[in-house]
């Protein structure tokens, strides 16, 4: 195990000031009651028109080779090792190949239309566990690998990984006035993609993790890249583990 | 430029009855925009531009009117109560401050 | 190899200390952007003075007003506000003023409510600049005014 060993640059900056910043149960049931009325339920109204577009649950199915009963836990074992299109996917590539099978003009992955269908898509799931199998298959296998590598991995101009704040012996500390939440108990694989108060809009995890290295200074990864589904693979089996259910769409910070 | 602006009317609880006091929450997408803020893309100024006026009507006939500030949040949620008085449609009508006008309704179907 | 690293060691520090900016500095900032005049804006006192008609309101305990203790961010800050009163024909809450102490405009929203609302209930969500109270100003139909106010700590900071 791979000692942890934290730039001095960033231990400075981080502080045990726990209590002042912790949240009151008051002020958490405030928050939680938000999730009654997000403005990303619109979002994901209108992902679900463009779905619509591309033949609905039924042709998702039917491009998946499953029945459309079987979705809901299918598509919350996502990303997942898709043998038609070779590779570990996102719920926002297979869409993709969906358009392109159609002879339909692509969505761009990162675009608030790609965003808003992942997550109407993805809220088929609600209320499942995370099925993500990573010993199902050679290529959920190595996607994995990646994507905990490329968590625990420094790089950039900080040399930092996403361990340095994101590792049990860290949470919990404070980083810019927010207390560093545990990935896996904070069920991130299971709420995103999320509206996001700081932005006032709908963003999907990979979205979010691009945020999270342009601020580590971190060459940022494109959406859709081995890596990034790599980390999505990662951070769900982190809320798998939880056995947080999913819920979309989330809302965050 | 008027676009056609996307908005959500919930009834709470779903199940009520005439009589019964229910809770209407409205959401629209909108930029709330103060005026003081920079586009990133361009770094000109955003003209200010939010929702100014808001009335709540059930069958035709307002039951609350509000006058909105720029301080309200981007994609503004607001809530309301109404008693209900039988079978009909609540029916939000909202303006902003560059005279786009928009409306969303719902429709109210009391049990006994 | 020795030089780079020894650039990067450099870059990282400074990069923390952009990072690690004291939260008076950011303040600061972020008291320059609320100090920018809108074409709005009106203090407190004025708003006050405006919707009472220079009448003032009374803090009263009737009015129930929950917002966060602190704010997660000052973008959408949750505000609720039920006011123990009737709500019939000739007596009922007239209208809920939600207004702030801190930002340019001190007006958020003004409710004129009905007796065919069945209670004095108006919750939204607004902007705040920093760290200052929130009020709820109430008109009865008997055209007195109470009010009440709460203060929300707003932290400027997080990770983008």
């Amino acid at each position: 195990m791979r000692k942890l060993l934290l730039p001095l640059a960033l231990m400075v900056t981080l502080a045990t000031a726990g209590e002042q910043f912790a949240m009151s149960d008051a002020d958490r049931a405030m928050y939680k009651e938000m999730l009654e009325n997000n403005p990303a339920d619109i979002f994901v109204e209108e992902g679900g028109e463009l779905f619509e577009k591309l033949g609905d649950e039924k042709a998702l199915a039917k491009f998946l080779g499953i029945s459309e009963k079987e979705l809901p836990k299918y598509i919350a074992g996502f990303p997942r090792y898709i043998k038609k299109l070779g590779n570990v996917v996102g719920l926002d590539q297979v869409l993709q190949a969906m358009q392109v099978e159609q002879g339909k003009k692509k969505t761009k992955l990162k675009s608030t239309e790609m965003f808003s269908m992942l997550a109407y898509v993805k809220s088929l799931a609600n209320d499942e566990q995370i099925t993500i199998d990573i010993n199902a298959d050679k290529h959920i296998k190595a996607s994995y690998e990646l994507g905990k590598k490329r968590f625990e991995t420094p790089r950039g101009g900080r040399g930092l990984s996403c361990l340095s704040c994101h590792s049990a012996d860290i949470v919990g500390q404070i980083l810019r006035t927010q207390p560093l939440p545990d990935l896996g108990k904070a069920g991130s694989g299971a709420t995103w993609p999320a509206y996001r108060m700081t932005k006032s809009s709908l963003r999907t995890l990979q979205r979010r993790f691009q945020g999270c290295m342009n601020n580590a200074l971190m060459k940022v990864i494109p959406i859709g890249s081995k890596e990034m589904v790599g980390l999505e693979v990662y951070i769900s089996t982190l809320a798998q583990k939880e056995k947080q259910p999913i819920a979309i769409p989330g809302l965050k910070r | 430029m008027a676009e056609k602006r996307r908005a959500m009317i919930k009834i709470k609880p779903k199940k009520f009855k005439v009589g019964d006091i229910v809770k209407v929450d409205f959401i629209a997408i909108h930029p709330m925009d103060t005026g003081m803020q920079k586009d990133k893309k361009t770094g000109e100024i955003k003209p200010a531009h939010y929702i100014d006026s808001i009335t709540f009507s059930f069958d035709g006939k307002p039951f609350t009117t509000m006058k909105i500030w720029e301080s309200v949040s981007r994609n503004p949620y607001f809530s309301v109560n109404y008693k209900v008085t039988g079978k009909g449609k609540i029916t939000v009508d909202y303006t902003d401050n560059q005279g786009e006008k928009n409306s969303k309704s719902k429709k109210v179907k009391p049990k006994g | 190899m020795e030089r780079r690293k020894f650039i990067q060691g450099i870059f990282a520090t400074s990069a923390v200390v952009a990072m690690a900016v004291p939260s008076t500095l950011l303040a600061e900032e972020a008291k320059k952007e609320a100090t920018k005049k809108g074409p709005n804006d009106m203090s407190f006192e004025e708003a006050l003075k405006t919707i009472t008609n220079g009448k003032g309101a009374k803090e009263s305990d009737k009015i129930e007003l929950k917002v966060p203790e602190i704010a997660e961010n000052g973008a959408v800050v949750p505000v609720k506000v039920n006011v123990d009163h009737p709500m019939e024909e000739k007596n009922y809450v007239k209208a809920i003023h939600v207004l702030n102490k801190g930002n340019g405009n001190a007006r958020c929203a003004d409710v004129m409510l009905t007796p065919a609302n069945g209670k004095g209930y108006f919750a939204t969500r607004v902007k705040l600049s920093k760290t200052q109270e929130v009020v709820a100003l109430v008109e009865l139909s008997d055209g007195t005014f109470i009010q009440t106010a709460k203060s929300v700590k707003v932290t400027i900071g997080g990770c983008g």
